[in-house]
């Protein structure tokens, strides 16, 4: 793969990495089918706190050639199981101002139901899986976190310059993702949310 | 992206929470070398690291997750080769 790529394409795939503004149209346009009956569209956006911390802004980066393979992956995979016509996804990198998209993802399929289910799943999976790396920043003197998807909780070492609270929920209400093991696998278990009585 | 390693080195980048305890994005440590020396060698470099960051971190080579071998007679050891790339992955935050 080009290592200077910011998208890649392949049937019925489409991966891409922006330090542009995302376009929900553009990314919709991708996963435009005379066959389907459906498109789901999922945006996620820039939060103002971190459990109820002000966060100023937030930094993304990311090792760009593996992000885009592992995207590309997961793409191929969500299409193939839920029979979908086609998926795309795009995530935003640099700074990203509060309240601004920061990943689209849009998948289309004949009937809504495969639509909705391949869209949470194919996030929840690039939650778990993508090479990007999100700084919030506090403002002040303290200086930025390295925040991580995954829970805290299993006796994984977290950095003391990353601090991660078990209490990062990522978000939402979905169970974890259940997939097998990959090679190399350490620190990056499946996506456990807590208990809703566990967040502040 | 990180320039081309000198004859005789391989490339490490440094990602995130990694990137930020090093000061550097990325660095070029002598080839050949045992995977399963790695982090032992980067904690020479950069007191610390192996256990603030790298024993909660993934490693790939060539864009691809290999698994550090515990112990010297753990079968599929695995060499870090000249030119090779490899990468310090923390904890992932996309989305």
């Amino acid at each position: 793969m080009d290592p200077q790529a910011t998208e890649v394409q392949e049937e019925g795939c489409y991966a891409g990495l922006t330090h542009d503004h995302l376009n929900a149209q553009g990314i919709m346009d991708h996963v435009r089918s005379p066959q389907a009956g459906a498109i789901v569209l999922f945006a996620g956006t820039t939060r103002d706190n971190f459990g109820g911390k002000p966060v100023k802004e937030l930094q993304y980066s990311a090792y760009n050639p593996l992000a885009l393979r592992t995207m590309m992956s997961i793409c191929k995979e969500i299409r193939e199981k839920h029979d979908l016509k086609l998926i795309a996804m795009v995530h935003r990198l640099g700074t990203v101002p509060i309240g601004e998209e920061s990943i689209l993802i849009a998948v289309s399929s004949a009937h809504r139901q495969a639509a909705w289910r391949a869209g949470e799943e194919a996030l929840e999976e690039c939650k778990s899986r993508v090479e990007v790396w999100k700084l919030e920043e506090f403002g002040g003197e303290e200086g930025g976190v390295w925040r991580a998807n995954r829970d805290g909780l299993q006796g994984v070492q977290v950095p003391a310059s990353a601090p991660t609270n078990p209490q990062d929920s990522g978000d939402g209400p979905f169970g974890p993702v259940i997939r097998p093991r990959r090679p190399g696998e350490m620190g990056h278990g499946a996506v456990v949310h807590p208990k809703p009585d566990q967040l502040g | 992206m990180a320039p081309k390693p000198p004859k005789g080195h391989f490339n490490v980048l440094y990602f995130a929470s990694a990137n930020s305890f090093t000061s550097m994005e990325s660095e070029s440590l002598p080839a050949p070398l045992p995977l399963r020396k790695l982090f032992e060698t980067l904690d020479k470099k950069h007191p610390g690291i192996k256990v603030k960051i790298l024993n909660s971190c993934l490693v790939t080579v060539n864009l691809n997750y290999v698994d550090i071998p515990e112990k010297d007679d753990d079968r599929n050891q695995v060499t870090i080769e000249e030119g090779d790339e490899v990468a310090i992955i923390p904890p992932v935050s996309s989305g």
